[in-house]
């Protein structure tokens, strides 16, 4: 009898919390992780939630963005991002371009060995790069795409030789192209090596051991190069612990009950319930990803005008999705350059505010009604309120959206055929370069562009925005693209950006927000 | 008997064999793409068509058959086109796992089942009857996903009495592993509960009525050795076949219960690869729960010849 009271009251208590987040406050940043002055102590075991199991251990296998949680800490790339997107040093200590923009000279850290003790060096680098490049099935050969060659210049200078100026290039060793791995462990590693890539990093943390759907376990690399501000070894933390939980509200329970102590993708709406909670701490920062709606532009499809595409962007409302679904842990966004990348312009807002009677004055213009079908993934409850919305929203312009829902791999096969009749929705995990955001997604036949759109223009701009490496002059380039992209001439619609979440203990320190959504737990320690 | 159950395991050999094809057929002909899946957010057409042909999914349909059935036959039953983890391995790190959890819940099921339910049947009427179907009623309409939710917001995070789901060893850790089987186990288990606890007594209540018992009585038996000696036993040979179909049943339960709980079993593989199109990973899942199922229902033939002297298997003269 105890405990059924004890149930009503906690339903009454979950209703009252959702009434109230329902209201909708945007929430901004949390305060600062670490007290002034903490001095960061050695040790301690940390467990972290995380959204799903790790697939490839091999960054020139891996597809899955969680993946690259593990990557991050396990392996060092030539270069890094600092919390605000710049890029810097890394195992790479400096960097130089020739004048015509075709080579790329690295000059690499000496004092850097793998986790099974093999050396680092330019030829280690050549390897590396080798393999991504060539390897039958690599998912990285397109990142590298605009590599010739490497050349070892001597052993810890590497030359970059590109077909063409590529000025993405840099922003892509950040991630899995740039993951120096030990030779010798992927050999040894052989078919395994995908679940078990044991002394393959030179990173802050080794390998243990992977249990798929139970644990993964990395120790503390005591031979790391990296140090804190103060001089001192990094890394504090003796082990990270991941447990892949799935479902959103039991990872965020895990935190409260303290089985987690840090967890990177939370729940709009358990967001409130971590901020309350004296035991925990929450930061959001700003993150590179995006969500979208592909309207298929294709001949013959309900997009294929499209100013169609551009009415349904001014009809829908932006904020409203934002704050009811997402509790203002996503903020409207209108298209692929997100505000924390260079090429952004703070004040581009083409569809800041709702305009149905301007959306339905565009469709009279342009004679016939607008009619079409939105398919949403099976089994996602909040991708089908985001669509619950939208057609709502769209009602109010006279745009008839009818929403089916279908199994994941089957809109993936529509959507990579261009086959769908009307629109699907699409998010975007995000990349250090607005190009990595941008040209995939946008130019005529690149894999991301399942909107099938096509802008002789825009293609022009995004070519000219990778060839020079002049940020003032790829800034211009990207600017004029997003304006046709976006509203002369809409690829598709886009909704929202996203923010990188940060839920810990309170006695975790260290960790912050970066805007690609990854934790560095290099610098993170625990208070004893 | 021998004889028989030798037979029914021979039986087992074309059956398996056709739902090797069916599955095999349907899981091919169901849209979407596995490398599509796979692929996430890379789409370099080079990549994807280099995994095609790893995994040999630019075969015809039946040439990728007769490899899959030459491979399994030797016991090879291929690599996840996930995770590159032999298949078999996968399956075999996780079936105790899945074992032990749906051991537990049906454990629960039966036991309390059978006690709740006589009881009820013997009482019928009385409050704890009617609480007993009111639960029963409760039970099968609670899904399990909404069930094993608010055992986790009550149990793990209002009183803090169970941890709120994963797994550990229970080799290392004993204590900490039947501590996180009980939620997982309580929810998987209502279901079926519910259900069997319906048959327990309104098949009691059927056998109550006969008048062997009136006569059993008559002779003097005690009450006691009345129902479990003579009204259990007759009343148990339904129950039996509902429990049977259960255990093979298990398997859908545990589907959602595993990962909502993050138990690593074979359930919760089963959903990642259906979703995933990881061909042969769930062509060896469903062949095992098919296996699970013919074994579990030839078991139950068998407890019936014993429950009840009047069914034999003994082939027929003439």
């Amino acid at each position: 009898m105890r405990s059924a009271r004890y149930l009503l009251a906690l339903i009454a208590t979950l209703a009252v919390v959702l009434g109230a987040c329902a209201g909708g406050q945007p929430s901004g940043g949390g305060p600062s992780a670490s007290p002034v002055g903490a001095k960061p102590v050695y040790g301690g075991t940390l467990t972290f939630a995380l959204e799903n199991d790790v697939i490839d251990f091999d960054p020139l296998r891996s597809r899955a963005f969680v993946d690259r949680n593990l990557h991050y800490q396990i392996y060092d790339s030539l270069v890094r991002i600092d919390p605000t997107g710049k890029i810097i040093p890394w195992l790479a200590e400096s960097w130089e371009t020739s004048a015509d923009g075709k080579q790329v000279t690295f000059k690499l850290r000496k004092d850097v060995k793998y986790h099974d003790g093999t050396v680092f060096d330019a030829a280690s680098v050549k390897w590396n790069i080798d393999r991504y490049r060539t390897t039958q099935n690599s998912q990285r050969a397109s990142d590298l795409a605009p590599v010739a060659s490497v050349d070892v210049v001597d052993q810890y200078t590497a030359r970059f030789n590109l077909k063409a100026p590529f000025a993405p290039l840099l922003a892509t060793l950040v991630d899995r192209a740039g993951m120096m791995l030990s030779q010798k462990a992927i050999e040894a590693g052989g078919a395994d090596f995908t679940r078990k890539p044991v002394g393959a990093g030179s990173g802050p943390f080794k390998f243990v051991e992977a249990v798929k759907d139970d644990h993964i376990t990395i120790e503390k690399n005591p031979d790391w190069w990296g140090k804190d501000k103060d001089g001192n070894k990094l890394p504090y933390l003796d082990k990270i612990i991941v447990k892949p939980i799935v479902e959103g509200t039991v990872r965020t329970t895990n935190l409260r009950t303290g089985d987690a102590q840090v967890a990177n993708n939370i729940v709009g709406k358990d967001v409130e319930s971590i901020k309350s909670d004296p035991n925990l701490l929450y930061q959001q920062g700003p993150n590179y990803g995006f969500d979208s709606i592909f309207t298929n532009r294709k001949k013959g499809a309900a997009f294929e005008d499209g100013r169609y595409a551009r009415a349904v962007s001014m009809a829908i409302d932006r904020k409203q999705i934002t704050d009811q679904v997402f509790y203002g842990t996503r903020f409207p966004g209108y298209g692929t350059i997100a505000p924390s990348h260079f090429a952004a312009d703070p004040s581009f807002k083409p569809f800041e505010k709702a305009d149905p009677a301007g959306a339905k004055a565009l469709i009279q213009q342009i004679g016939k009604p607008l009619q079409f079908e939105m398919l949403v993934t099976a089994g996602t409850a909040l991708d089908l309120q985001i669509a619950q919305l939208i057609q709502a929203q769209l009602a109010k312009a006279d745009i008839k959206m009818d929403i089916k829902t279908l199994e994941f791999a089957q809109i993936l096969t529509l959507q990579d055929t261009c086959s769908y009749q009307g629109a699907t929705l699409i998010g975007w995990s995000g990349r250090v370069d607005p190009d990595g955001n941008t040209y995939s997604h946008i130019y005529t036949g690149a894999p991301n562009n399942n909107s099938c759109y096509s802008n002789a223009q825009v293609d022009k701009l995004l070519d000219e925005s990778r060839t020079t490496t002049d940020e003032a002059k790829r800034k211009a380039a990207f600017r004029a693209a997003e304006q046709i992209y976006v509203v002369d001439d809409p690829a598709r619609v886009w909704y929202d950006f996203r923010s990188t979440q940060l839920a810990t203990a309170k006695k975790v320190q260290g960790l912050v927000p970066y805007p690609d959504g990854l934790i560095r737990f290099d610098v993170g320690w625990l208070q004893k | 008997m021998t004889q028989y159950i030798l037979r029914r395991l021979l039986l087992m050999i074309p059956v398996a064999f056709l739902v090797s094809v069916i599955v095999f057929t349907l899981l091919r002909i169901t849209p979407g793409d596995p490398v599509l899946v796979f692929a996430g957010e890379e789409r370099d057409p080079a990549a994807l068509e280099a995994m095609r042909h790893e995994y040999g999914l630019d075969q015809p349909l039946p040439v990728q058959y007769v490899v899959w059935m030459e491979h399994a036959l030797r016991g090879d039953l291929g690599r996840s086109l996930r995770t590159r983890q032999p298949v078999t391995q996968a399956i075999l790190e996780r079936l105790p796992k899945t074992l032990e959890f749906g051991g537990a819940a049906l454990l629960i099921s039966i036991s309390v089942a059978l006690v709740v339910g006589t009881l009820a049947a013997l009482r019928r009427n009385s409050p704890l009857d009617l609480i007993a179907t009111g639960f029963t009623i409760a039970g099968v309409s609670l899904p399990n996903f909404y069930l094993g939710i608010i055992l986790i917001l009550v149990f793990a995070l209002a009183l803090r009495v169970f941890p709120p789901g994963g797994y550990a060893d229970f080799a290392t850790e004993p204590m900490d592993n039947l501590k996180r089987l009980v939620l997982p186990a309580i929810t998987l288990a209502t279901a079926s509960l519910a259900i069997n606890l319906r048959q327990v007594r309104s098949s009691l209540l059927d056998v109550l009525s006969h008048e062997y018992l009136r006569t059993a009585r008559a002779k003097g038996l005690g009450e006691r050795a009345v129902v479990l000696r003579h009204a259990l036993k007759n009343g148990l040979i339904p129950v039996v076949t509902i429990f049977g179909l259960q255990i093979g049943a298990l398997l859908d339960g545990a589907i959602i219960t595993e990962t909502i709980f993050f138990w690593p079993g074979v359930g919760r593989l089963a959903v990642d690869s259906i979703g995933g199109r990881d061909y042969p990973v769930v062509q060896a899942i469903v062949l095992m729960s098919a296996l699970a199922f013919m074994v579990s229902t030839l078991a139950v033939d068998v407890l019936y010849a014993w429950l009840d002297p009047r069914i034999s298997y003994r082939r027929q003269a003439g």
